[in-house]
């Protein structure tokens, strides 16, 4: 029985690599674009860091953009004043994101519940008021730009991202692969398992002696450095870094989309992201009042799938 | 092990439900808009058409859709239809930037126009760029874009907050006094306008008596108007946009300073003037163009046109920018016979719009230098009281030459990298 289940699992994981690595093949055909791919990726990756916290650590941090734009202005201003190079972009973005999240994770920790969300909210829309004043080094209102990312040098030979679409879709679907195998790697080590056992009972874990606050500092932390990493992408994919992707109601896109998808597991968000934005992308299109149909599906899987559109998917195959 | 999997995997319900599946996606074909006429010549628009720009976008879309009829009816571009598509951009740089490359990548348009937003629009220049596309900026007001961020394809419309300043500039000072007040939104596109208005200030040799700094989203300004007051300037200028920008003039209008001082702005929209209650309807203003133009022909035809297509409502400047930027291209395009951008761009330099597109008293046309249109700015003053129809709410006192009030091309820092 055990082993039937590891199979199909396998074949599901196997699956989700195929369609990913087909993506530039039967995305065009579909009226679909790669570059919608590498979107989805991107803003997937943000929301499966926003779920390593609210889905395998059961706390909820409506501030998680700020880490996500430190991570775009980072790699921005890297690739602006430092040096022409796309992947010490994507280092120091998730540096700054990942810091940032260490330093005020100290603060945060110790709130639980409705307080530690305002608590990451304020934080973030500090960052959002600095990103927005600072106008000499971020840019301010108009937004950072003046860079682009830079094609990657081997040595040897070197990889054009900018200009192919598909090279930079693999590119990002490599970034993605590592970090989702890091994450993944987390989740089944004995941490993973203890963040699983302070979810579920926070009191028990405690009186076991496991230290709650500094492990949800570690979980807030790493899932900083993830959300870093998100941003210093999504600066690549627009050449370009704004305050808007700092505001808190990117945090609440981000936490929609990881509900959405379904937040008890490990893939839900990146199919929430893709959900979110294929539908954004295509009802847009179509009709001004496009956020009212995602309300209304995002409030149809709050009250009827609770376990998100993949914990629907899953309890069908396992009945 | 294996055979197990096949079983279960392989049953008659799931081939049942892959049918189903199967026939579903035929129908429902998620984002599959084929078949559309093979001929056409596709352009594209990005505007906010949802968020705080929602209206002045909108009104961007009827004035580019009412053009591509006119144009069409007209026999089209090289003989061919135009087709225009329409994305919003959500007032967020990431999705307009992606909106761009769908319109380029997979729709193939060979033009673009938009955005309302200016970071967005300098966003988008970076795509139209790369990808040597026409490309139009509607809407967006920041110096840079035909300035120092200036490129080979991209042309701008609307007027830069520099010009907006300076046409403004002269009148208030020579009309109605040279000690003037600022109350300035505390953010780099405030500080732009502020800088501009004070320059032009020293050199008309008058004085300031201070400048507040208020910041994004206060609601209350009694403080700083308190403060302006006893300042006792001649002019007092307001600088804050969108709700910022109502919530004072509705206080100034409560305090009565506007019966006291003269109370004036840069630009001014009839959108933000329709959505403010009557009695913040005070002060001296720069609109960017204006529906009512006595015996300058073709506005009126121009004006009864558009009341037909959007449900009776007159055209605002943002109306004219859509019309205009169409327009543009579909003459560039059969003047020169060919739909190459780095052709089109070279002609548009100096190229003069025709009297039935530029529907103003004065030339219009694209400087070749900066890219920039040298359109007329309309200064007069609002109305408390509309003037005869209910959507006539600012007198014209002045209308001022775009190359008068425009700084000279060599000012602009603009310097035009054409590709090899």
């Amino acid at each position: 029985m055990n082993d039937r289940f590891n199979a199909r699992k396998l074949i599901v994981l196997a699956g989700i690599w195929v369609l990913l690595l087909l993506v530039p093949y039967w995305m065009p055909p579909l009226g679909g674009y790669t570059a919608l791919g590498t979107r989805v990726l991107v803003l997937g990756l943000a929301a499966m860091s926003v779920n390593f916290l609210l889905g395998f650590t059961g706390v909820l941090s409506f501030g998680h953009a700020a880490y996500f734009g430190l991570g775009a202005y980072g790699a921005g201003l890297s690739l602006k004043f430092l040096a022409p190079s796309s992947s010490l972009a994507l280092l120091l973005g998730m540096l700054l994101g990942g810091l940032a999240g260490a330093l005020l994770g100290t603060l945060i920790v110790r709130r639980r519940g409705v307080y530690f969300a305002m608590v990451t909210i304020a934080f973030g829309q500090v960052f959002y008021y600095i990103a927005f004043q600072w106008s000499s080094l971020t840019g301010g209102d108009d937004g950072l730009r003046g860079f682009s990312r830079q094609p990657l040098d081997f040595g040897l030979f070197s990889i054009d991202i900018l200009s192919n679409t598909d090279n930079f879709y693999y590119f990002v679907l490599f970034c993605f692969a590592i970090m989702a195998a890091v994450m993944g790697f987390i989740l089944r080590s004995p941490f993973g398992r203890t963040m699983l056992a302070i979810r579920e009972n926070e009191r028990r874990a405690r009186f076991l002696g496991i230290p709650v606050e500094r492990h949800i500092w570690i979980a807030f932390t790493l899932s900083c450095f993830f959300m870093g990493f998100a941003g210093a992408l999504y600066a690549l994919l627009n050449n370009f870094a704004d305050p808007k992707g700092l505001h808190f109601t990117q945090s609440g896109d981000f936490v929609m989309m990881a509900v959405m998808g379904g937040m008890r597991s490990f893939w839900g968000p990146l199919l929430g992201a893709a959900v979110f934005v294929v539908l954004q992308d295509y009802l847009s299109s179509v009709t001004v009042n496009w956020m009212s149909f995602v309300g209304i599906l995002f409030v149809a899987v709050v009250l009827f799938f609770p376990r998100g559109l993949l914990g629907v998917i899953r309890q069908k195959s396992e009945a | 092990m294996t055979k197990e999997i096949l079983s279960t995997e392989f049953n008659r319900r799931t081939v049942l439900k892959t049918a189903v599946a199967a026939g579903a996606v035929q129908i429902a074909s998620p984002f599959v808009i084929s078949a559309r006429a093979a001929d056409a010549i596709k352009i594209g628009m990005v505007d906010p058409l949802t968020g705080v720009y929602a209206a002045v976008a909108q009104n961007e879309v009827i004035g580019a859709r009412f053009a591509v009829e006119e144009i069409n009816a007209k026999g089209g571009v090289l003989g061919r239809p135009l087709e225009l598509l329409v994305e919003d951009s959500a007032n967020d740089v990431g999705t307009g930037v992606q909106k761009t490359r769908k319109l380029i990548e997979r729709d193939q348009v060979s033009f673009i126009i938009g955005d309302v937003n200016s970071g967005i629009a300098q966003a988008m220049a970076q795509v139209t760029a790369e990808k040597k596309i026409l490309h139009v900026v509607s809407g967006g007001h920041t110096d840079g874009i035909t300035g120092k961020d200036c490129k080979w394809n991209v042309f701008r419309v609307c007027n830069t907050t520099r010009t907006e300043a300076n046409s403004v500039s002269d009148i208030l000072f020579n009309k109605y006094g040279k000690k003037w007040h600022f109350i300035t939104p505390d953010y780099a596109f405030g500080h732009t306008l502020q800088q501009a208005g004070e320059a032009n200030l020293k050199k008309l040799g008058g004085t300031m008596t201070g400048n507040e700094l208020t910041p994004l989203g206060t609601t209350d300004f009694s403080a700083y108007l308190i403060k302006a007051r006893a300042a006792n300037p001649d002019v007092l200028l307001v600088l804050p946009q969108g709700s910022d920008m109502v919530n004072c003039l509705k206080q100034i209008a409560q305090f009565g300073i506007d019966k006291q001082i003269h109370v004036a702005g840069l630009q001014q929209e009839l959108e933000s003037l329709e959505a403010m209650p009557p009695e913040a309807r005070v002060g001296i203003w720069m609109f960017e163009w204006y529906w009512k133009q006595p015996g300058v022909p073709h506005v009126e035809k121009f004006v009864a046109d558009i009341r037909k297509r959007s449900n009776g409502k007159v055209p605002t400047a943002r109306t004219w920018f859509g019309f205009t930027s169409v327009q543009t291209y579909a003459h560039v395009a059969n003047q020169e016979k060919t739909l190459d951008a780095v052709k089109l761009a070279k002609a548009l330099g100096n190229f003069q719009l025709p009297d039935d597109v530029k529907l103003q008293p004065n030339k219009c046309y694209y400087r070749a230098g900066d890219h920039q249109l040298m359109t007329s700015a309309f200064v007069g003053e609002a109305l408390t009281k509309p003037a005869g129809d209910p959507e006539d709410l600012f007198r014209v006192d002045q209308v001022i030459a775009g190359d008068k009030v425009n700084p000279p091309e060599s000012d602009t820092g603009c310097s035009l990298q054409w590709p090899a």
